[in-house]
């Protein structure tokens, strides 16, 4: 294991993303604050103004914390490093990469996931301080940040294996377009996921994509027990290690196609 | 005169990118399957919904799905004509592209705005229309020669967007971060994605009307369905005119600036 | 006078930011400006049909004048005319009168073969379609390019792109033709074509010609006239020729036992700028290498004079200096005298 080079490339990543500390904040702020307030609307439309009293076994009041407590993994969720992977194959500059002793792909990860890490800490603490004010468990918060953060590197893998695509198709940007507005149905962050017609529920149980929100959500908002969580915890590995391995078998053959192309 | 080699240029500008699509084959997927998903998406979070509920702030599901007709339409519409010539509007100043158009003897920003089209986007106008269709007589449309009207709030909606669109990218001339303005675009054209009577008076106001996002789907919707008071034709026409001349004063100070800041 | 230019300035401010937080909001609410004199005070006139060479160094004022000349930007003070017009009115009978090419920036669409760019222009200017075709064709062959108009621009090589660029630049038959760098980055024949073809075009047409190159060779074969401008002033005003025949000389001489530089400068009174080493040929004995002396026909007597009375010559000859050298002495010139 070299350190050094991971902490350059965290330290970089970290201080693109911070160049324009105006826009960052900005877009945080932005993307955080429109879904909430969009989702909060529809609770409201639902709940008052439709006259239900509960929808899915849950209150107003449930929507509403559910909403709030779930936009402090959504910012974690993110990162757009899997388009800059697919972006490097198509433009050649993946070339410039091949000559460094590091992995491209972890190389990407590592200076896309510095800003993450940061908002994530910003994020849980306010999530603990938050927790002791409307007595949620701190504890839990802190589990469920980490079950985010795992969701985070499952993400970036599937995101990393689409980008391959790029080595066949200039288009490739298109299916990571496409990928992430099926996350944003199936993570949880427009809608808690449970709102599903139970015969429709299976959709986002097979999919990774509930690990990133729905499920740090839920184990914040006591409504998972600990050994489901502690399960979710396995399984994400299981998807991490998955991952991994679906990694090194795409890139090998990309990587293969690429240099026999001449880069 | 003049007006006929408009017409003549905008002809030439089509044919143009009629051979590139077919002849290059450019990007049929980014066109059309990315909007269909997002259309998919939009359309099942309301499904889940009215799952569990009959009205929405007095929307049946069918009238939400006849907005939605209208919404996808409008924004395919804006699609076609202008999508792409945003994305590259920062090259007019960043890029110095401006100085060539300025030689030619026409308005640049209608060689500008009219360069790039995107027309395999037609398929989602159709789609659009075709939801509205399928919906419209459960939601109380009345059809008809009333599907005229219909296309003319597409114009409608789509004139809005240019306006809000083009006033979010003018300040390219001021500031080489404007994306930071082109984001915030998006975010709150997120809110135009639901009806805005659903919406709080403030953010129905301030962000739907007063910045007219909810001419793109909402107001046509509410129009076509029940009709509007005449205060509010009044004041879409206000805003609509107000937007105008604020851009085209934009423009002209924007120009002057280029000119002064240039060497 | 096609175009008629009095006592032309332009300065531009830009701002300077300071770094950080400190620095954004200073920008905003009182910024610090720097004013920039990108031409100070130049005036000259230009004969219809004459083909007229704009040089200088980098930053010297030559793409701001041209700016200013094709309407793009306003001076800050003093009158230019252009075909009569105030260029910066930017009339439409003036735009449809005049063409800008910039070698650095594209202006066809780089997804569309040649063919359908050029269409797009034909509406723009209102070319009559017959008068189209002749004039692409005569264009396109002058160029030899007709095989290359359905290729996409972006396959096309750099040569060839310009070539294209230059026939959508002229396709409306411009009076006035700015010319900005057109021989950038291209090769020794294509840029020998491209020269080739503008020397036919001006002769043939009569379109007045303002062209700017860092490449000598453009100048010396095509403009009758050079303009040179030098920090925004305008140092040189006449024909190529001039600045090569008003006697400038190197007269290059070899010597038995090569003296120092600093005893032939004293003997001949030059100064240390004009006297150099020359080149060394192969497989010579460093005694061999000859000293150049940079200097006025009518100097080269008093000059000769003064080293042969004291020093044994083995040889010598006199050459006329180049453009290219001619020029290089002007630009660093600049630099000394900005010191």
């Amino acid at each position: 294991m070299k350190l050094q080079w991971r902490l350059a490339a965290l330290k970089n990543g970290f201080q693109d993303a911070t160049a324009y500390r105006l826009e960052f904040l900005f877009e945080i702020l932005g993307s955080a604050l429109v879904p909430a307030a969009i989702q909060c609307v529809l609770w409201y439309a639902l709940f008052d103004l439709g006259g239900a009293t509960q929808v899915a076994g849950m209150t107003y009041m449930d929507f509403v914390h559910y909403t709030l407590v779930s936009l402090l993994f959504t910012q974690v969720r993110g990162g757009d490093h899997d388009f800059e992977l697919a972006e490097m194959i198509r433009s050649g500059q993946l070339s410039n990469y091949l000559l460094r002793p590091v992995g491209v792909v972890e190389f990407v990860y590592i200076r896309g996931v510095a800003p993450r890490l940061f908002i994530a800490g910003l994020c849980l603490t306010i999530g603990v301080i938050l927790a002791q004010f409307f007595g949620f468990s701190g504890t839990r918060m802190i589990g469920a940040m980490f079950l985010a953060l795992m969701g985070n590197i499952i993400h970036y893998q599937i995101g990393a294996t689409l980008a391959t695509t790029a080595f066949l198709w200039e288009e490739s940007y298109s299916l990571l377009m496409v990928k992430n507005m099926v996350v944003n149905l199936l993570s949880g962050e427009l809608i808690p996921l449970n709102l599903f017609p139970s015969s429709l529920q299976w959709i986002w149980k097979s999919t990774p994509f509930y690990l990133y929100v729905f499920g740090p959500t839920q184990y914040a908002l006591g409504r998972w027990s600990h050994t489901e969580f502690l399960i979710q915890i396995g399984i994400s590995f299981l998807w991490i290690l998955f991952g991994w391995a679906i990694i090194r078998l795409t890139w090998g053959a990309g990587m293969k196609r690429y240099v026999s192309l001449g880069g | 005169m003049g007006l006929i080699r408009y017409f003549d240029v905008y002809r030439i500008q089509l044919k143009n990118n009629f051979v590139r699509e077919a002849v290059y084959r450019t990007n049929f997927l980014t066109a059309v399957t990315v909007d269909l998903i997002w259309m998919g998406i939009e359309i099942s979070l309301f499904s889940v919904l009215y799952a569990n509920t009959q009205t929405l702030a007095g929307w049946t599901r069918e009238q939400v799905y006849f907005f939605l007709g209208i919404f996808f339409a409008s924004d395919a519409l804006f699609t076609i004509l202008f999508q792409r010539n945003f994305w590259s509007f920062s090259d007019l100043v960043n890029k110095g592209e401006l100085d060539i158009l300025l030689t030619k003897p026409i308005h640049p920003l209608f060689l500008a705005l009219t360069r790039s089209m995107n027309l395999t986007a037609v398929f989602n106008v159709v789609l659009g229309f075709v939801i509205s269709y399928r919906y419209a007589g459960v939601a109380g449309f009345a059809g008809g020669w009333h599907w005229l009207e219909w296309a003319a709030w597409l114009i409608f909606g789509l004139y809005a967007a240019l306006q809000m669109r083009f006033f979010s990218s003018i300040w390219i001339f001021w500031t080489d971060r404007s994306w930071a303005l082109s984001r915030l675009y998006y975010q709150f054209f997120a809110f135009a994605t639901k009806p805005d009577t659903i919406y709080p008076k403030a953010i129905r106001y301030l962000i739907l009307t007063a910045l007219p996002f909810a001419f793109i789907g909402s107001v046509p919707a509410r129009a076509l369905l029940h009709g509007l008071d005449s205060r509010e034709y009044l004041g879409a026409a206000f805003v609509l005119l107000a937007f105008t001349v604020v851009n085209s004063i934009l423009w002209s100070w924007g120009l002057r600036r280029y000119q002064s800041a240039s060497s | 006078m096609i175009i008629e230019v009095k006592d032309i300035r332009r300065s531009f401010r830009s701002t300077q930011k300071e770094e950080g937080w400190k620095g954004a909001l200073g920008l905003l609410f009182r910024p610090k400006y720097q004013v920039h004199e990108a031409l100070k005070g130049v005036s000259f006139s230009i004969e219809p049909g004459s083909f007229n060479g704009l040089i200088g160094a980098n930053g010297a004022g030559k793409t701001t004048l041209l700016k200013i000349l094709s309407g793009l930007i306003p001076p800050s003070s003093g009158s230019a005319r252009v075909l009569g017009y105030d260029p910066f009115q930017r009339n439409l009978d003036f735009r449809k009168k005049i063409a800008l090419v910039m070698g650095q920036k594209a202006q066809l669409w780089w997804d569309l073969p040649a063919r359908d760019a050029f269409d797009l222009l034909r509406a723009i200017y209102e070319i009559p379609d017959r008068l189209y075709r002749e004039r692409l064709h005569t264009l396109t062959e002058l160029l030899d390019v007709q095989r290359l108009l359905g290729t996409q621009i972006r396959r096309l090589s750099l040569g060839e792109r310009m070539k294209m660029e230059l026939i959508g630049a002229i396709l409306h038959w411009p009076s006035v033709i700015f010319l900005d760098e057109p021989t950038i980055g291209l090769d020794v024949l294509a840029a020998h074509k491209l020269r080739e073809f503008l020397r036919v075009f001006n002769q043939k047409e009569k379109a007045t010609i303002i062209l700017t190159s860092h490449n000598m060779d453009d100048i010396e074969r095509l403009c009758s006239r050079v303009l040179i401008l030098r920090s925004g002033e305008m140092i040189y005003d006449g024909h190529p020729q001039g600045l090569t025949q008003e006697g400038e000389r190197i007269l290059r001489v070899r010597f038995i036992t090569p003296p120092s530089l600093d005893e032939l400068q004293k003997i001949t009174g030059l100064s240390q700028q004009l006297i150099q080493l020359g080149e060394l040929e192969p497989d010579q004995p460093e005694e061999s290498r000859p000293v150049l002396f940079n200097i006025k026909q009518d100097q080269i007597v008093s000059v000769l004079q003064a080293v042969i009375s004291r020093f044994q010559i083995l040889d010598m000859g006199i050459e006329e200096q180049s453009l290219e050298k001619v020029i290089q002495r002007i630009y660093s010139e600049e630099k000394a005298g900005s010191v």
